[in-house]
């Protein structure tokens, strides 16, 4: 017990180190857990790629003399119509018997289960998708025939262009001819790959019309087009109505109603055109969701109502297509008018597979879906089977249907072999190496048992008319295997895993005890006198918690996340509230308590404008009109302010810097920092006013190279900073412990940093480094209010914990008054360009990083010591400098405390709501942005205790601090 | 600590069925505010949050002035009439303040509820630092005004806390929930600061809490 108090004592660094590796491993492990990863493969499918599988091997191909014209498989359909309903349940389209009671808005769309009911070449399949349900994510997943994750690790990296392979993809380059209108989510996501294209925009969700309109305009005279293979039209207005309205309402029937009757116009020009010789004459219908809704609407998460939607697929060649009774998997029931409608089941998974195999283009290289045998049968039941039938066995036509599905299939479990494993082989996180044994196994078995060439069924042809088992068993096998990869790759891919979250979340919950532990460490008893000793600093602390706690608190809303930098003023506020309440009082500093206020108020309307940007971005919020957008920025007034004004505050900057220096003696080694700060201030002005218009023609300033001068101003910053590292090594100094001495060294730091972070931040930079260092000093200031009074250091704490929860909370709010937000669309990839043109991702990435949480992060951390270095001296001059320490380290822990509880509570929101409709949408983001600001905020934790305390402190100076007490 | 000025004599003493009269009258105030404002004008808070709010203060106001006027410090000093005038006066004055809240905070507090401690403690600096920033409240009086005032900011305080949600009831939007909960914390603090006057009504000097 005493080594382990000892252990504390000598070196609060390790404690620090240690809670920074404790965050990164349980960060890491719950990430592992959480954050479902995958790669993209930069591979795509070839046509000559299929002459490696062993499908053809030597064999003789029963379509060899076609080969040529044929790529992967032999092409069923000629054209295809995919008609996609955004969130269309699967009760909107199934008959109402198949339900338990009938709702209002089932049987609205009439015209399928009639059609389903009444003719054999068309039928309704319940499709299950995997979760995200979100329409993107489909999307993404239907055309790729994967299952993407929130992070699909690839180069599509900011841009939402799909790069990996896709359905979209191998029709272009194989020559199909894709035509799409509707939703312009399409376009974003394939912006080169339509042969014509009718994009409206989906981004209001409380207009029901534009996009249908378009579709319904573009949709019935491309019918009678001749120019294209694929037609893709997707409709929006399901999907919106229920958002706004939900699923029970007025609007949603109308729109099924007016779909009803757009469905029956195209087929019934379908089906006009579809005789001999017809431009329909080979067409293949697909009416589909991407996914489902709940009752109120929404969709994005796993429940049943959200992952099951409809396919209703139709095909139009004549006659109409038979299938092996084996396969058929329905599920049958009366419908309203006692006719039997069938109903089988889909796998999304499947989709690209099995439209690829149905037009006959590649599948796409990450596919893991399996051609569906049913909406296979289909369109490709019907192949000039007639002219093969030789014998006189009544199966015939289900047997070469059957050798024909085993080729396809070959194909299939071939492609997803090859897909698994080049995934495994070259991605970060592939499966493991037992889930690829057994998979490999299950390929084998498949492979060996008889090839599916017509060469060695010909021994049993002759003889019995059954000879279709050993071909049923393969056909078995296939399905064994791929049912299996797919099954491996949902619970890889979809599914959390609850075990890792749980065991990263405990790791990183001990680091709390931990925490406090080493914050009381000071002495035993100290421990309740912090409880009943001083009442104001207990009140105080309580107070202090119960703002942290009540912020955690509100994590478990999305709106509240969304709104987050209001929630930190709102908390801000009241912490000055408190305090302004206190200078009351006391009767001091009511200046500062005022400022602070309407420093926070201005804060406030900052955050606002920033809400607003993100909400012209944002899918999550609505556009609500403020007073702010009526000023009007064109205005010239406001262009020279504009300009103006950021000059302005970085002069006075510069000259608060020199005020500073010219007042205090401090040894020339700070003093050269500085006065580089104060250069590299002049130079920001100077670029600056070369960039703008108003001001360089004024000046005759365009000469000067853009991207000379940031990248001056790096060099100079990292020049310092290493100055600063290595400054221990130049002079020893005797009074180390001195807050003057502290002070100067927090400021030659902040001064090292600002520099970057302000060139980096633009123009707003200055002023939000007057409002810090404004905030700064009035938290610093009212932190004092009680020092003169008590003039003793009561109880444990010998610090104001509220002013280090304003200070974090301050932090947080720069957050937001920078123009970040914690999404992806938050960063302001901008910023990474300045001073350079070209892309390099590590150079790029970390000033990203620097703009992203410099005024945030890396400013407060770095800036806390001014919390501790201007308090008044407590009167016993001696100890001066170990109680300095003291603080030091209390405050450094009470702030890492702080954030590493948000954290905490934001990885406990995720996990309550990792179902949630908008946990990839918001909760993740949010996840990640804290997590990488917490594991940030630990190691400028360490760096900071290193440079202002290194390890001179050691445990003899603190345990006489003890005993003197 | 600093000291508080505690040593004033509280100048008049209210025994608990004052208190209980006055705070039924302002309760009572208060829902004939929003009856008459939901029969007669058939509006509420909802669907005309200003003027609802308007015909509340609009009852309360000339209630709270004339009787806490009663119960001002120094009768002998200070009229009746000039208590309520000094009340009048406080109501711009308590709107600034409010104003300034609001905007800091985004949550404005009803100003009707600083008006008593106005009409009680006039220009008195003293007594409103006793009340307001040091909570130490003495005599009954004191109660009646510190208890509701803490009451309702910090009602209001809770009742901002819906407004971002996501549910999209009209009652989210930013006047309305805050005017709800400010009522809220005013009436229960009402009460509260009853139970707390009752036992004053026997004993000299209670403990403030």
């Amino acid at each position: 017990m005493m080594e382990m108090g000892d252990w504390w004592r000598r070196g609060k660094w390790r404690i620090m180190v240690m809670l920074t590796m404790l965050h990164i491993v349980g960060i890491l492990i719950f990430t592992r857990g959480f954050l479902l990863t995958r790669t993209e493969l930069p591979y795509y499918s070839n046509c000559s790629d299929v002459s490696e599988s062993p499908c053809f091997t030597g064999q003789s191909n029963p379509y060899q003399n076609q080969s040529n014209s044929r790529c992967w498989t032999r092409p069923a359909v000629d054209r295809l119509v995919i008609i996609v309903l955004d969130a269309l349940r699967f009760d909107f389209v199934a008959p109402s018997t198949f339900f338990k009671e009938p709702k209002p808005w089932m049987d609205k769309l009439q015209v399928l289960q009639k059609l389903a009911s009444t003719k054999r070449s068309a039928r309704i399949f319940k499709a299950i998708a995997d979760p995200p349900t979100t329409s993107l994510q489909r999307l993404k997943g239907l055309t790729t025939g994967g299952l993407p994750t929130f992070i699909d690790v690839g180069n599509s990296f900011g841009a939402p262009a799909i790069l990996e392979d896709n359905l979209i993809h191998q029709l272009a380059s194989n020559g199909k001819r894709v035509v799409m209108m509707g939703d312009d989510t399409w376009v974003q996501l394939f912006p080169h790959h339509f042969k014509k294209s009718y994009p409206y925009p989906s981004f209001n969700v409380k207009d029901l019309h534009t996009v249908d309109n378009g579709c319904i305009e573009h949709l019935l005279p491309s019918l009678y087009e001749e120019d294209w293979d694929v037609l893709i039209a997707h409709f929006l207005g399901v999907d919106h109505a229920g958002h706004i309205l939900g699923v029970d309402s007025v609007p949603m029937i109308e729109k099924l109603e007016q779909y009803n009757e757009i469905l029956d116009k195209v087929i019934e020009v379908l089906d006009n055109q579809s005789g001999p010789g017809g431009l329909h004459e080979n067409t293949f219908l697909l009416v589909m969701g991407d996914h489902g809704q709940t009752i109120n609407g929404d969709h994005g998460g796993g429940s049943a109502e959200e992952v099951e939607t409809s396919v209703f697929a139709m095909s139009f060649k004549k006659p109409p297509p038979t299938m092996p009774s084996e396969f058929d998997t329905s599920s049958c029931e009366m419908d309203l008018d006692q006719k039997k409608t069938c109903i089988s089941s889909f796998q999304q998974l499947d989709f690209a597979a099995t439209v690829s195999a149905l037009l006959g283009v590649p599948f796409p290289f990450g596919s893991i879906g399996r051609v569906s045998p049913e909406l296979y049968t289909l369109g490709a039941g019907t192949w000039n089977l007639e002219n093969n039938i030789e014998g006189n066995c009544p199966n015939q036509k289900e047997e070469e249907w059957m050798q024909n599905y085993c080729n396809v299939l070959c194909i299939n479990s071939w492609q997803v072999k090859r897909y698994i494993d080049i995934y495994s082989a070259s991605s970060v996180i592939g499966f493991s190496s037992e889930d690829l044994l057994h998979i490999s196994d299950m390929y084998a078995q498949a492979e060996e048992n008889w090839s599916c060439s017509s060469e060695s069924l010909l021994l049993f042809k002759d003889e019995s008319c059954y000879s279709s088992l050993p071909l049923k068993r393969k056909i078995d096998a296939y399905f064994k295997f791929l049912l299996n990869v797919a099954e491996l790759a949902r619970s890889k891919w979809t599914e959390f895993d609850l075990k890792m979250m749980g065991i990263g979340f405990v790791i990183i919950l001990i680091s709390l005890p931990i925490y406090f532990l080493a914050m009381m460490t000071k002495s035993v008893n100290g421990f309740s006198s912090l409880l009943f000793g001083d009442s104001e600093i207990f009140v105080k602390l309580v107070f202090a918690l119960f703002m942290v706690v009540i912020r955690a608190c509100s994590f478990l809303s999305n709106s509240y996340i969304l709104e987050e930098g209001k929630v930190a003023s709102f908390l801000l506020a009241t912490t000055a509230m408190f305090k302004l309440r206190n200078s009351i009082k006391r009767e001091k500093m009511l200046v500062e308590a005022i400022v602070f206020l309407l420093l926070i108020t201005i804060l406030r309307f900052t955050i606002e404008v920033g809400l607003s940007k993100q909400a012209a971005t944002s899918l999550f919020m609505s556009t609500h009109s403020s007073w702010l957008v009526e000023i009007d920025p064109g205005h010239p007034v406001w262009i020279y302010m504009a300009e103006i004004i950021p000059i302005l505050a970085l002069i006075f900057l510069a000259y608060l810097l020199y005020i500073i220096m010219a007042r205090s003696s401090c040894h020339s080694i700070w003093k050269y920092v500085v006065l580089g700060t104060i250069l590299c201030y002049i130079l920001i002005a100077v670029h600056w006013a070369s960039e703008s218009d108003v001001l360089s023609s004024m000046l005759m300033l365009q000469g000067i190279g853009r991207n000379f001068i940031p990248r001056i101003i790096y060099a100079v910053g990292l020049g310092q900073l290493l100055l600063l590292a290595f400054s221990p090594l130049f002079h020893k100094d005797r009074d180390l412990e001195s807050k003057m001495h502290l002070l100067i060294k927090t400021l030659a730091m902040l001064s090292s940093c600002s520099s970057t972070i302000i060139v980096l931040s633009g123009k707003q930079g200055p002023l939000v480094a007057l409002v810090t260092i404004t905030g700064g000093y009035c938290i610093m200031r009212l932190g004092n209010i009680d020092r003169g009074s008590t003039d003793k250091v009561a109880g444990i704490l010998t610090f104001d914990p509220l002013s280090v929860t304003q200070w974090s909370l301050l932090a947080t709010c720069l957050f937001f008054v920078t123009g970040h937000w914690c999404a992806f669309d938050g960063l302001r990839y901008g910023a990474a360009f300045i001073g350079y043109d070209e892309f390099v991702l590590v150079r790029q990435a970390i000033l990203l990083m620097i703009d992203t949480f410099g005024f945030s992060h890396i400013i407060p951390v770095f800036g806390l010591p001014f919390l501790v270095a201007r308090q008044k001296l407590l009167g016993h001059t001696d100890q001066d400098g170990r109680l300095l320490l003291l603080q030091l380290s209390q405050m450094y822990l009470m702030y890492g405390l702080i954030t590493a509880a948000s954290v905490i509570a934001t990885i406990l929101c995720v996990i309550i709501q990792r179902r949630h409709l908008m946990v990839w949408g918001l909760f993740a983001p949010k996840f990640v942005f804290d997590v990488v600001g917490l594991i940030l905020t630990d190691i400028l934790i360490c760096l900071a205790w290193f440079y202002y305390v290194g390890r001179r402190e050691d445990g003899t100076q603190l345990t006489t601090l003890d005993h003197r007490d | 600590m600093v000291k508080a000025s505690t040593t004033e004599n509280p100048s008049q003493s209210v025994s608990p069925m004052q208190t209980f009269f006055i705070h039924l009258i302002c309760g009572v105030g208060l829902a004939v505010g929003l009856w008459v404002a939901h029969n007669f004008y058939s509006i509420s808070l909802i669907s005309n949050p200003s003027r609802t709010l308007r015909l509340i203060w609009v009852t309360m106001c000339p209630l709270v002035i004339l009787f806490y006027s009663c119960f001002r410090k120094n009768p002998e000093k200070c009229s009746y009439l000039k208590a309520v005038i000094r009340g009048v006066l406080a109501l711009p004055i308590g709107a600034l303040v409010n104003a300034l809240g609001a905007i800091a905070l985004g949550a404005p507090v009803g100003i009707q509820y600083f008006v008593p401690a106005a009409s009680v403690f006039g220009s008195s600096w003293e007594d409103w630092r006793r009340i307001f920033a040091h909570t130490k409240p003495n005599a009954s009086v004191d109660y009646m005004i510190c208890l509701p005032a803490h009451g309702a900011v910090i009602g209001a305080w809770f009742g901002a806390w819906p407004m971002p949600l996501d549910w999209e009831r009209p009652w989210q939007e930013w006047p309305i929930c805050v005017s709800y909960g400010a009522m809220a914390g005013y009436l229960i603090t009402m009460v509260l600061s009853f139970v707390l006057v009752l036992p004053r009504g026997r004993q000299q000097h209670p403990k403030a809490d």
